[in-house]
């Protein structure tokens, strides 16, 4: 039996080269118009050490990474025992691994009983034959694969050549004769990868894109033309890709001393008219908290992209968590109102960023899209045709509006007409000092109270205009399952195959989480008997969250969190949700 | 060149002038540097709509308010940051950020290094009370050693920073001394400020009748002597000649150079970024992830 998901990892040491590899898999199978998800995870080395590659490539809709892996590439025993307890197997996958390597492999654990195929590969010796260097030694693999698994072969070889050809003639000859010694190794084993055979159809080509990258993506398609910002993993990228591509829009970025300047740089870019953005992860966002009380207070539309990482302090740099959320949602000095939005793929980071942009034009008000690790640094397939979102603009005063200009004019919305520079008529003085409408300082109680409420009401309408979530599975349902950001994929993933058994499971993710979305939460509820809240945060920040606004079933409320640094798995998420039907079960019996 | 010239006389210091009452102490330094900010912007003739003033926290960071151009009373140390982001996303703006000796030099100190390393196009007016004054009275880092200050009961531990040479050091293209007690002459080096290409520094010496009392004014007057007519300030080491000083106190603009300034190398990163074709639109930025193989 041919399969149409499979998902191969791929550990070595850097220089083996398995990021690459991983790549060209990814790249090849986007091509071909398959759906792809690709996650890599590194020691904290800056070169060299352990790094693992793990993709995963359907015929069909892939909603999570996969979290048993059906083919396992191992060049080194050593590195793969750094990622103990991260790279599960499945129960009958197939593990390819340099047969001279000397850590005997029936000391491994694999984390499931030994049923897998063991399949030695003397990738080393296979390298230096074809190619003349071990360097070669991912490209034999590639071949392996592709000849093993039925991978699309000639646009494998289409992307070693696209690999090597900037360097010389011998080299890329080299590599091209390392991934047809692959393919020849392969036929001598083929019958070890009988049922893993992969099967497919070409379709059109996908975009192939990581989260970090459809988050820069967004904003310049917001029309967002100036970013500030300072180095930081995981978020580096959208620096990155920016630094290529704002000039190109006609627009300026500039890497700042600190984070404290880059959200000072975006304030003071936004107040002069320009759409600002920063990206940054928990450390950074730490430092911009003062700051983003003056954006807060002065009104100043402010878009902060958190991509969160393992914390506190320096934490687990290269790896995910969820545990930023209390800090965006309330991190602050004073009262100060700001709008956070969870982004939980690679094509939501694309529309949770233009959305930031539009609430902070319209609400006049920082707004932070909370990424993660896992979502910003995966690359994954998307359709073009999905990437398209509206795009609204800040208020302009009138010319009534401007006569006695009131910049802080308090309204029935809360939102007061913006002017910047350039506007004649429109000049006002802007203030991290409480201020008045005309924007003149005063710390009288009357004006503080006044302006609080104006600036908090600002929240209502973002709460009624952007209240987007996602609710998937039965109607109604023994088990909902809440949870948010990158935990979407492995939990709707484990509700899909729930509902395939016939189980009424069903599961809600909000994109919008403060303001808090209070009727779309109270709906899911009323039609689900049992919930889990889903998060991983070890002092489970999003079910503390949920708590201050509503009122969970009592008795019925169950919690599932743990701490970063592995992702979610469709596995655990299942296992959970079985626990709960059966208590549910038990519950109705006891209840007949 | 930071402000736009306009020949005829377009505008007289009180159109600069807003309607807020200054909050500082009679006798204050700092209503000196804003008479003289109102001359001056009428003399380069800025309109008021295309000028901003940033700021920080502190008493002279209250300036902002009371310039009738669009104005920015931020946070503690952060005036230079806003400045970054209004001057490189709107490079034709006149943009000016003041504050006080412990906004600039100790809070905000490493975004200073920063400005004058980049050469941002900013005039960046530092009144220099050698002490806080909206704290009530601390020690500052331009406190003489051994001053008594609120917060120095045994005087103060702390050698003191010459803020000129800090800022010329750190590449400062422009760098000026004044005293808020010779107005004339501080309009002109205001002037001088605003017109220069590139990141203008200039520390002007204002005076706390508060917390440094009468003596401070008077020792700053006594002390105060203009830079002779032929000193060369295209040379650094001819300013550092009148940094550190203690027996007297040297007015006037220590250095000037001509570089090109953060504007013009984001304009021309720009120009070649963009290569005279139209921006691209979102299906062409998608188009490049699809994997070229």
């Amino acid at each position: 039996m041919p399969v149409r998901d499979l998902t191969i990892a791929m550990v070595g040491s850097g220089g083996d080269g398995v990021v690459t590899m991983g790549d060209m898999i990814a790249q090849g199978a986007a091509r071909e118009g398959l759906n792809v998800m690709k996650v890599e995870a590194y020691g904290p080395q800056i070169r060299g050490g352990e790094s693992s590659c793990t993709v995963r490539v359907s015929a069909g809709p892939i909603y999570s990474q996969g979290d048993q892996i059906d083919v396992l590439v191992v060049f080194n025993w050593a590195d793969f025992a750094r990622f103990r307890g991260e790279l599960v197997c499945a129960s009958d996958a197939i593990v390819i691994f340099e047969a001279t390597d000397e850590k005997p492999h029936d000391q491994i654990d694999l984390g499931v009983e030994d049923t897998v195929r063991w399949v030695p590969v003397p990738f080393i010796q296979l390298a230096k034959d074809a190619a003349g260097t071990t360097l070669a030694k991912n490209i034999v693999t590639l071949g392996l694969l592709s000849g093993m698994f039925r991978l699309p072969e000639a646009t494998l070889r289409r992307a070693v050549e696209g690999k090597f050809k900037k360097k010389k003639t011998e080299v890329l000859e080299a590599n091209l004769r390392g991934f047809q010694a692959g393919i020849d190794f392969a036929a001598t084993i083929s019958d070890q990868a009988a049922g893993k055979r992969f099967q497919f159809e070409t379709k059109e080509p996908m975009l192939l894109m990581s989260g970090n990258e459809a988050c820069a993506v967004g904003a310049l398609h917001a029309g967002c033309r100036f970013f500030a910002g300072y180095p930081i993993t995981p978020s580096s990228e959208i620096l990155h890709f920016l630094s290529e591509w704002m000039p190109k829009m006609g627009g300026y970025l500039v890497q700042t001393e600190d984070e404290l300047s880059a959200i000072g740089a975006v304030i003071g870019g936004s107040f002069a008219g320009v759409k600002s953005m920063t990206a940054t992860s928990g450390p950074g966002l730490a430092l911009m908290t003062e700051m983003l009380g003056l954006a807060s207070m002065a009104e100043v539309p402010a878009v902060i992209i958190d991509v969160q990482r393992g914390g506190p302090s320096t934490g687990l740099p290269t790896k995910s968590e969820q545990s930023d959320l209390w800090q965006a949602l309330w991190g602050s000095h004073g009262d100060a109102p700001r709008v956070v939005l969870a982004p939980s793929d690679v094509e939501d980071c694309f529309h949770a960023t233009v959305a930031a942009f539009n609430i902070a034009e319209e609400a006049q008000m920082p707004v932070i899209v909370l990424s993660d690790q896992f979502v910003a640094q995966r690359r994954e397939t998307l359709s073009m045709l999905t990437l398209d979102h509206e795009v609204k603009s800040r208020r302009v005063p009138t010319i009534g509006e401007l006569e006695g200009f009131r910049r802080y004019r308090d309204t029935k919305t809360g939102v007061s007409p913006m002017t910047w520079p350039g506007m004649k008529g429109g000049e006002y003085q802007t203030n991290g000092l409480e201020h008045d409408e005309f924007g003149q300082p005063s710390s009288m109680f009357l004006t503080h109270e006044k302006m609080n409420a104006k600036r908090y009401r600002k929240l209502r309408g973002v709460r009624d205009d952007y209240s987007f979530f996602r609710r998937y599975g039965s109607e109604r349902a023994d088990v909902g399952v809440i949870c948010w950001g990158s935990s979407k994929g492995p939990v709707k993933e484990a509700v899909l195959r729930a509902n395939g058994r016939g189980e009424r499971v069903a599961a809600f993710v909000p994109q919008l989480l403060y303001p808090f979305p209070y009727h779309e939460f109270k709906e899911f509820l009323a039609t689900v008997s049992e919930v889990i809240v889903v998060e991983l945060s070890y002092s489970a920040q999003f079910y503390k969250y949920l708590r201050t606004f509503l009122e969970l079933p009592e008795g019925h409320t169950f919690v599932y969190k743990r701490s970063g640094g592995k992702n979610l798995t469709v596995g655990e998420i299942e296992d959970k949700i079985q626990k709960v039907l059966e208590m549910g079960a038990l519950r109705r019996e006891v209840l007949v | 060149m930071n402000a736009t010239t306009v020949t005829d006389i377009k505008f007289k210091p009180g159109d600069y002038k807003s309607d807020l009452k200054p909050v500082w102490c009679p006798g204050c330094g700092d209503f000196g540097v804003l008479s003289a900010l109102y001359r001056a912007l009428a003399k380069v003739g800025v309109e008021p709509e295309n000028t901003v003033v940033l700021s920080g926290i502190g008493c002279s960071s209250r300036l902002p308010g009371y310039v009738k151009t669009y104005g920015f009373n931020g946070v503690h140390g952060r005036a230079l940051t806003l400045a970054t982001g209004v001057k490189v996303a709107r490079p034709e703006l006149t943009v000016i950020a003041v504050g006080g000796d412990g906004d600039g030099l100790a809070i905000g100190g490493n975004h200073l290094m920063h400005a004058c390393r980049r050469n941002l196009d900013v005039t960046y007016i530092l009144m220099d009370n050698e002490i806080y004054g909206l704290t009530k009275g601390q020690v500052a880092p331009t406190t003489p050693t051994g001053d008594k200050t609120k917060s120095t009961f045994w005087g103060n531990p702390e050698p003191s920073v010459d803020p000129c040479e800090l800022a010329m050091s750190c590449g400062a293209t422009w760098v000026a001394r004044g005293f808020s007690g010779d107005l004339k002459f501080l309009v002109e080096l205001v002037e001088g400020a605003l017109r220069h290409h590139g990141f203008a520094f200039l520390n002007v010496m204002s005076p706390c009748v508060t917390w440094r009392g009468d003596d401070q004014f008077k020792s700053m007057k006594e002390k105060l002597r203009t830079l002779p007519e032929d000193h060369d300030p295209t040379r650094r080491a001819n300013a550092l000649a009148y940094t550190r000083e203690t027996e007297v106190l040297t007015q006037g603009v220590l250095y000037e150079v001509e570089t090109p300034s953060m504007v013009d190398r984001l304009e021309s990163i720009k120009q070649r970024a963009m290569n005279g074709r139209p921006a691209p639109s979102t299906r062409d930025i998608l188009e490049t992830f699809i994997p070229k193989v």
